[in-house]
């Protein structure tokens, strides 16, 4: 809401700065967001007064003006406007000067004649809407004086909050700063004088629907001549944001920044038979509205009509039929109430959300349907002319009493933590128009509103009862006397201390496992990324990703098998309309977006979430994401790059389960093919403790790569569920004492066909080892003479020991004997010596 | 065979294997040497066998010359295998010298994200005050995230929070992590201290300071006695330990969940409250909303607002972290460009 000072100054004396009126609005609730000069753009623009004019001597449209500033020699303007006579003081824009839009004024010459400046209209000074003539000063404007210092203002940009409708206005603003500074508040004077017969010769009015029109204020002015209003009252407009109109437009406007009242005024003549109805729309009917939109009405919408047709749109904007037009005379005053919820979807339903509309959202002050209803007449008779038919077409005339909100002054010391008197509290509330009586007996506290009101009895509690002024319809709880009483004392006064009550049970932080592991990746040289949770449907397409294995981390009632997609909606564009199902995807993104910033080497991880729709229910699902491209190691002076590959993002995923405290995942090939190399894909999968996780570690297929427009070569993508592991588990870690007695290591040297993976022989040993296996390391792998094609040379050292004793050579022997045998019985190995 | 000529033949040994060892190249040389004379075919050991030879009175004359002289060669062989070693190893290290200039091998560090870690940093601070780390879910149901926080479907309040909405009936992206608060009242009782850190959603056209995803931490403390002076003596501690000793303010706000709503301002980062373009020309930076938890919103989540009172907090984290790191532009993190990360190694 846009401020101007000198017209809230009208209802509120106002001593301080603009700065420090800002800060103490601020303070108060009312966000001063802006402090803006008005008029500051009027640089070198000063009062002159017409010496002469006559007619251009090479130019019919143009006129010689001599004018003179006060001071120095008369000036010769060349002017086009045709409003202007000698003796008439007019703004002078001097050679140099600056206008709005940053328009500069210099000498010129007009059609063969020189002019040293010019005369400026409402229009070029944005003071008023009048573009045709030069704007007209009264007579008594001292000569020479700036404009701005006449003119100019200062506008608050003042962001009031939804729930403070009644002060989207001047008067209630000046409220505000009455209860900042303990001034006292100036309502306008708002007196008609009524001539003619009475209103209702003219206008009817006929609400069927009670509901959603509460109260509908009607006036009839005959007689009106439409014209523009005074440059007052268009330079008020103009500062306070809205653009003047006409006279009787104009004074509508007025009214609804000053009073927040919206109201409309329609040609009397075009309302037939002078008979207004507030109904539903039927089905098929249509308005052409002021905008010159032609719009089909739905049902639900509540509209104003004649017994013709509709005439406007209820509370949000009036028919283009019945706009007041030059050749107006007869003037329709609508002043209503309706209802907040019904205009609010109306101006969804439609894309049209007015001035008008915003304020009818908030809901309205219930007298202010009449006094709206007085002022707009008694400023279209001050400004129009015509004559005020007699009274008011009103349909509940009726007004409410104020409401009466029983509190207790010690839970409000209470929820605030200040220690605040009773006495201090009811002047407190004095000051923003709440009196206070002692509650009666009976009085019951309103704790709680709708949708779930709470009554109670203040029992042995002191009570006192807030008269709450009519325009106050947000104050309907105890705690909105808290608000009031604490923001007008000011929440610097609020004591702060830290507080000493009971402390909750521990409970250990899902943010845990997710530091650790964001620092093991860290510490293992992967960058951590947060990427889109939305993302392209072309993305699945694009990867074909393939279904997530079952978080097995999870009770099984969570671990879902598949999803489907979830989609938004109402999209801000299709590249961000669906949740991801895999975070693959967004790595790759990032990959491509460092690429062609000229980075191929990348190493990322991320931890975020997955999302799908299981059985109709949305789900979701914590995992992390790695990949890995370009060098693992960069090339530095001394030494080749080495680029990543599969073994590396193993060795992360390995790395991850030591440091969440599972075993040593074990690998299962998933030769499925694209999106990955297949030849070069994996699961993993750990257990321990009645706990699983499970991975998946890929090398993308040249496909899938080039899909994604990459330049990199490789590509690795680990994805793992990490939803539900618990690293702050007790006793995560269980010490085995150190050997007392030396163990003993063999090598074992395993030919195999190449068809028999690691993992297979690595678990045959351990199988048959017997229980002095403690453990078991691949530390070579061979290929080539003097073994046949299609085999393989597998070494492992074996690791063999007892805890009570020194094993002896027969021992030894005897365990690994049992290990070969194993081999050469269920793998066909045969052993190299 | 007498004595005299095996004694002789001794020190003639003696002098010969003396005279060797001072000229061996290498300890493999010695390693020959060492055999040669002393090894169990050696020529000192061959000559004593010719002791059986001799009268047995001069036996043990031979004996201890031998011993001397085997002694005299041992040593040599010790002390010229000691100059040998010192010999090689000084050349050896003096091969190795390098450029002890070059640069040092890069030990791979990777980075951590800006959010997370100001997630962190937030939830270290009120970890110390007792608050624990909840979390609800991204795709919330429209009553958890509007009408349980006393914002019913025609509210106008609505207008502040542009919703993303998804195909399945009931749920939205959740525009806050206020739900969060309901959440954690239906699932335990006072005293409550909770923290909710999360990711939210908003439809929003993204520029410079919007996007339409971003993070938000929410917190949530409910206890008999719960104060507005609590909230404000914690929030002070909390901006304290983020931004430095500044000044705090409270100034009244407005949201539906939460009254008295208050917003909460630091003394500008830029200009320590002087007024600049950062700050609007105020002094004050709004760091987050807070505010006394309604009633209606104890209410469902299922504490009797007569016995208990409560405040809540939200803020957001892209917030904490622009005003921590000087952050110019909301896009870099959701980007991930290595040159922005990089820098937070
Ligand atoms: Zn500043």
């Amino acid at each position: 809401m846009r401020v101007p000072l000198s017209w809230l100054r009208e209802y509120v004396d106002v001593q301080l700065s603009p700065e420090q009126l800002a800060e103490r609005l601020t303070l108060l609730g009312m966000e001063v967001q802006g402090i803006e000069r008005w008029g500051a753009d009027w640089r070198s623009v000063v009062v002159g007064e017409l010496l002469t004019v006559e007619k251009h001597p090479y130019a019919d449209r143009l006129q010689l003006t001599t004018v003179t500033v006060g001071s120095g020699e008369p000036l010769h303007i060349v002017c086009g406007a045709h409003n202007i006579a000698p003796g008439q003081r007019v703004p002078v824009a001097l050679p140099g000067a600056v206008l709005p839009g940053d328009r500069r004024i210099e000498r010129t010459e007009k059609m063969g004649i020189a002019s040293e400046g010019m005369l400026c209209s409402g229009d070029e000074l944005h003071i008023t809407s009048d573009a045709e003539g030069i704007l007209i000063l009264p007579p008594a404007t001292a000569l020479g004086r700036d404009l701005s210092e006449l003119y100019g203002d200062v506008v608050l940009d003042v962001d009031v909050k939804p729930n403070r409708g009644d002060a989207l206005c001047l008067v209630g603003l000046a409220r505000e700063v009455a209860a900042a500074t303990s001034a006292t508040i100036r309502w306008p004077e708002i007196a008609v004088e009524e001539a003619g017969g009475p209103v209702s010769d003219h206008l009817k009015v006929e609400v069927r629907e009670p509901e959603l029109c509460t109260r509908f204020v009607g006036r009839w002015v005959s007689g009106a001549k439409i014209g523009p209003s005074p440059d007052w009252a268009q330079m008020r407009l103009q500062a306070a944001g809205m653009r003047p109109v006409s006279n009787v437009v104009d004074a509508s406007n007025y009214v609804m920044l000053e009073l927040g009242k919206p109201t409309h005024t329609f040609n009397g003549a075009a309302v037939h038979d002078g008979t207004i109805i507030v109904r539903r729309a039927t089905a098929g009917e249509r308005v052409e509205t002021l905008d010159h939109v032609e719009r089909e009405l739905t049902t639900d919408t509540l509209i104003i009509a004649d017994p013709r047709g509709p005439i406007g749109i209820a509370g949000i904007m009036g028919g283009f039929d019945s706009e007041i037009t030059n050749a107006t005379t007869e003037i329709a005053i609508e002043s209503a109430v309706f209802d907040p919820v019904s205009i609010r979807r109306t101006g969804h339903r439609y894309a049209l959300r007015s001035e008008a509309s915003l304020r009818f959202e908030k809901g309205q002050e219930f007298r202010l349907a009449r006094i709206g209803a007085d002022r707009v007449a008694q400023l279209t008779l001050a400004w129009a002319g015509g004559a005020l038919s007699k009274g008011r077409v009103d349909t509940a005339p009726t007004e409410p009493p104020s409401a009466r909100l029983a509190f207790r002054p010690a839970r409000v010391s209470r929820l605030l933590g200040a220690e605040i008197s009773v006495d201090e509290q009811r002047s407190l509330l004095r000051r923003v128009g709440v009196e206070t009586e002692p509650a009666p007996s009976g009085a019951r506290i309103q704790v709680s509103a709708a949708p779930q009101p709470l009554v109670v009895d203040p029992g042995a509690e002191q009570a006192l009862v807030a008269v709450v002024p009519t325009w106050r319809r947000d104050l309907a709880i105890e705690a909105d006397l808290a608000e009031e009483i604490a923001r007008v004392r000011g929440y610097e006064t609020t004591p702060a201390h830290l507080p000493d009550t009971l402390m909750p049970a521990y409970r250990p932080s899902p943010l845990l496992v997710r530091e650790v592991i964001r620092a093991t990746l860290a510490g293992a040289g992967l960058s951590e990324v947060v990427t889109h949770a939305l993302v392209s449907p072309l993305d699945e397409a694009r990867l074909l990703w393939p279904e997530d294995e079952s978080e097995p981390a999870l009770p099984a009632s969570l671990a879902a098998q598949t999803g489907d997609e979830i989609a938004v909606t109402n999209p801000l564009s299709v590249e961000h309309s669906v949740l991801r199902r895999h975070l693959a995807a967004s790595l790759l993104d990032v990959l491509s977006l460092n690429e062609r910033q000229g980075r191929p080497d990348v190493a990322i991880f991320e931890i975020g979430k997955r999302y799908a729709r299981v059985d109709g229910r949305p789900r979701e699902w914590t995992r992390l994401a790695v990949l890995l491209t370009g060098a693992a190691e960069p090339a530095a002076w001394n030494r080749a790059a080495r680029p990543y590959d599969l073994d590396d993002a193993k060795g992360v995923l390995e790395l991850l389960y030591r440091r969440v405290g599972m075993p040593e995942p074990s690998y299962v090939p998933d030769p499925r093919g694209f999106p990955f190399h297949p030849g070069r894909a994996l699961l993993a999968r750990a257990e321990s403790g009645g706990e699983a996780v499970a991975g998946r570690v890929a090398e993308l297929h040249p496909d899938a790569v080039a899909a994604w427009d990459l330049r990199a070569q490789r590509v690795i993508v680990a994805e793992v569920a990490i939803a539900g592991l618990d690293v702050a588990g007790p006793m995560r870690v269980h010490v085995e004492p150190i050997p007392r007695f030396p163990e003993v290591e063999r090598d074992l040297a395993v030919i195999v066909a190449e068809s028999r993976s690691a993992v297979e022989v690595r678990r045959t040993i351990e199988r048959h080892g017997g229980v002095l296996l403690r453990r078991v390391r691949l530390f070579d792998l061979y290929r080539g003479a003097p073994l046949a094609a299609g085999e393989k040379s597998l070494a492992y050292r074996l690791v063999l020991g007892a805890r009570d004793r020194t094993l002896t050579e027969a021992e030894v022997e005897g365990a690994i004997e049992a290990a070969r045998k194993g081999l050469q019985k269920e793998l066909g190995a045969h052993l190299r010596t | 065979m007498d004595f005299e000529s095996l004694s002789g033949d001794l020190h003639r040994l003696k002098d010969l294997a003396l005279a060797e060892v001072a000229k061996a190249a290498d300890p493999a040389a010695l390693d020959q040497l060492q055999i040669k004379y002393l090894g169990k075919k050696g020529e000192i050991t061959a000559v004593l066998r010719g002791i059986g030879a001799l009268p047995p009175h001069d036996r043990p004359r031979v004996g201890a010359v031998a011993n001397d002289i085997g002694e005299a060669v041992k040593t040599a062989l010790a002390e010229r295998g000691f100059e040998l070693r010192s010999i090689v190893q000084a050349q050896r290290l003096a091969a190795e010298m390098v450029d002890v200039t070059l640069p040092g091998r890069t030990v791979p560090r990777g980075t951590l994200h800006p959010i997370p870690e100001t997630v962190a940093a937030i939830a270290e601070v009120f970890g110390q005050f007792g608050f624990v780390v909840y979390e609800g879910p991204e795709v919330e149901d429209d009553l958890t995230n509007f009408q349980m926080l006393n914002i019913a479907l025609d509210h106008p309040a609505r207008d502040l929070w542009d919703t993303l909405y998804v195909d399945v009936p009931g749920h939205l992206l959740r525009t806050h992590t206020s739900p969060g608060q309901i959440r954690v009242m239906q699932s335990t009782r006072p005293p409550i201290r909770a923290l909710l850190p999360g990711r939210c959603f908003r439809y929003e056209a993204v520029d410079a300071s919007h996007g339409f995803e971003f993070f938000q931490v929410e917190g949530l403390m409910v206890d008999e006695g719960t104060s507005m002076a609590d909230l404000k003596g914690l929030l002070d501690e909390f901006a304290h330990a983020l931004f430095g000793p500044r000044r705090t303010r409270f100034r009244p706000g407005y949201y539906p969940f939460t009254e008295p709503s208050v917003a909460f301002d630091v003394e500008c980062v830029v200009c320590g409250g002087v007024g600049c373009p950062a700050c609007s020309k105020s002094g004050w930076m709004t760091i987050l909303g807070a505010g006394m938890v309604h009633p209606v919103v104890l209410q469902y989540g299922g504490i009797d607002p007569e016995l208990y009172q409560g405040f809540a907090f939200g803020m957001g984290v892209e917030r904490i972290s622009n005003l921590r790191h000087a952050v110019p532009d909301l896009r870099y993190y959701l980007e991930n460009d290595l040159r922005f990360l990089e820098q937070f190694r």
